[in-house]
């Protein structure tokens, strides 16, 4: 039972990852990966709101009519988020400009609204919260990998520590122009998805359209 | 009962030739400055298409040969030869390889490496070639459209457009006269990967390719460099599918009518 019940929080991380396999919340996962710091914040910020809503949601979920629940859930999740900036705000301002609107977005972040949907509505409270952790690890996770990636080869630092010597003030390092725009992120998750459906290929999803071969038999 | 003329390898080693016209004025040009280039960009080519064809147990293919030679032929001078191989294995790679290869994807290799060196890293000088290169160029172009492996619907298309929008240019229509250009759209724009490829869509991808070189080009003084072209190659060929997709459409709907039409009469 517990095992079952820890399921819910690993499975997420790569299994059923939010980016990688459900392809949930990529817009935020382009905008905020140019340097590490961005991403960790954002990733804290909607780990706190997922793990939130889904409570909140999975507590109600007998009381909620299903013609409203939609209504009931955005005014849950947008609450939330409008604590998380307010809070960022207010103790972390200068991070909070550099995150610009995209704290505020995490009501339209399509992971949190189907953790809800998915998830919070047919499950307890304990697997809710676990999934909803899980979830938020699976999306953070990506957001840090990608950042790690963004950071160092875009601007030559890690966390806003320079520790590639740039060429522009004397030392070898030329960053990549490419790694600061958004592309850069979609060309990244593109090749992380194809590393893992590589490594597990039951993640690859079934050819809608197969080759139609000349003998008129279709193949994968 | 006839074969068909043109398979891959064959296609391969006419482009190529093309190629090799234009490449040859270049290196009478600057020397052999530009071999060690030459040397890397055809080793990289081969050796990812090598990769890819034994992870996908396929068949060696050989068109990196005419992307690596057109690279060569456009990439700025003076541009560090690591810029250079990164630049191309990212082209090669993502632009073509992981669609499965020439014919598979849509973009050109060629048109992806260098949108990624010119995005990728400051500085980049305009290529700048003279003019035994551009007669070079129109050769082998020549040469290609009368073997049919370059649309002269793309090409007039092309013409028409530049050259109408050039005239309100500073320069005029002598703004045009760049090898650069000129190589681009026989290797690149025409390229029928990345182009249209039905006859109306062919017009359409030329006469678009054209106004959006003036449009990019405009606030630069002197004759078309590099930035304008790729930009406009890059973008035009991400607009090829829905310009053949428009054309196929109005010709079913054409052949809908018709056959009311015709159901009425008879």
């Amino acid at each position: 039972m517990a095992s079952s019940l820890l399921r819910h929080l690993t499975a997420p991380i790569i299994d059923n990852n939010p980016i990688t396999l459900q392809i949930l919340g990529i817009c935020s996962a382009l905008a905020v990966t140019t340097s590490l710091s961005t991403a960790l914040t954002m990733s804290a910020a909607l780990v706190t709101v997922l793990a939130g809503a889904s409570t909140a949601i999975s507590l109600i979920r007998r009381h909620l009519p299903s013609s409203i629940r939609l209504v009931v859930q955005i005014t849950i999740i947008a609450s939330l988020v409008i604590v998380a900036d307010q809070v960022l705000r207010a103790f972390a301002f200068e991070m909070s400009q550099r995150l610009s609107i995209f704290v505020g977005l995490i009501v339209t972040n399509c992971v949190v609204l189907g953790r809800a949907e998915a998830f919070a509505m047919r499950n307890p409270v304990g697997p809710s919260l676990l999934d909803a952790l899980g979830n938020g690890l699976g999306y953070s996770a990506v957001l840090l990998l990608i950042a790690a990636i963004r950071e160092p080869l875009g601007s030559g630092s890690v966390f806003g520590v320079p520790v590639l010597p740039l060429a522009s003030e004397g030392g070898w390092f030329q960053p990549l122009g490419f790694m600061l725009l958004a592309p850069s992120a979609f060309v990244l998750i593109g090749l992380l998805i194809w590393i893992i459906r590589t490594l597990r290929p039951e993640q690859v999803e079934v050819n809608d359209y197969p080759f139609q071969g000349t003998d008129g038999g279709a193949r994968r | 009962m006839t074969r068909p003329v043109w398979d891959a390898n064959r296609l391969t080693l006419a482009l190529a030739a093309g190629a090799a016209i234009p490449l040859a004025a270049r290196i009478a040009e600057t020397g052999a400055a530009l071999v060690p280039a030459l040397g890397l960009a055809l080793a990289l080519a081969l050796v990812w298409q090598a990769v890819f064809s034994r992870a996908r147990c396929r068949p060696m293919a050989w068109d990196g040969v005419v992307t690596a030679l057109v690279f060569v032929l456009l990439v700025p001078d003076g541009v560090p030869l690591w810029q250079q191989a990164l630049s191309l294995s990212f082209g090669i790679v993502l632009g073509s390889l992981i669609f499965g290869g020439r014919g598979r994807g849509f973009l050109n290799p060629v048109v992806v490496s260098l949108s990624f060196l010119l995005i990728s890293f400051q500085g980049i000088p305009d290529a700048v070639a003279g003019t035994p290169v551009l007669v070079a160029a129109g050769v082998s172009g020549a040469l290609l459209l009368a073997l049919g492996l370059v649309s002269w619907r793309i090409v007039t298309g092309f013409a028409l457009a530049a050259g109408l929008l050039a005239l309100s240019r500073p320069g005029g229509i002598a703004d045009l006269s760049s090898a650069t250009l000129l190589i681009s759209l026989v290797f690149l724009i025409a390229d029928p990967v990345a182009a249209a490829c039905t006859n109306t869509g062919r017009w359409l991808h030329g006469a678009l390719s054209g106004a959006l070189l003036i449009l990019f080009a405009t606030g630069t003084e002197a004759i078309i460099g590099l930035d304008p072209v790729i930009s406009a190659a890059f973008l035009a060929s991400l607009f090829a599918p829905l310009i053949d997709q428009g054309v196929i459409w109005r010709n079913t709907r054409l052949r809908a009518r018709r056959q009311i039409r015709g159901g009425h009469h008879g």
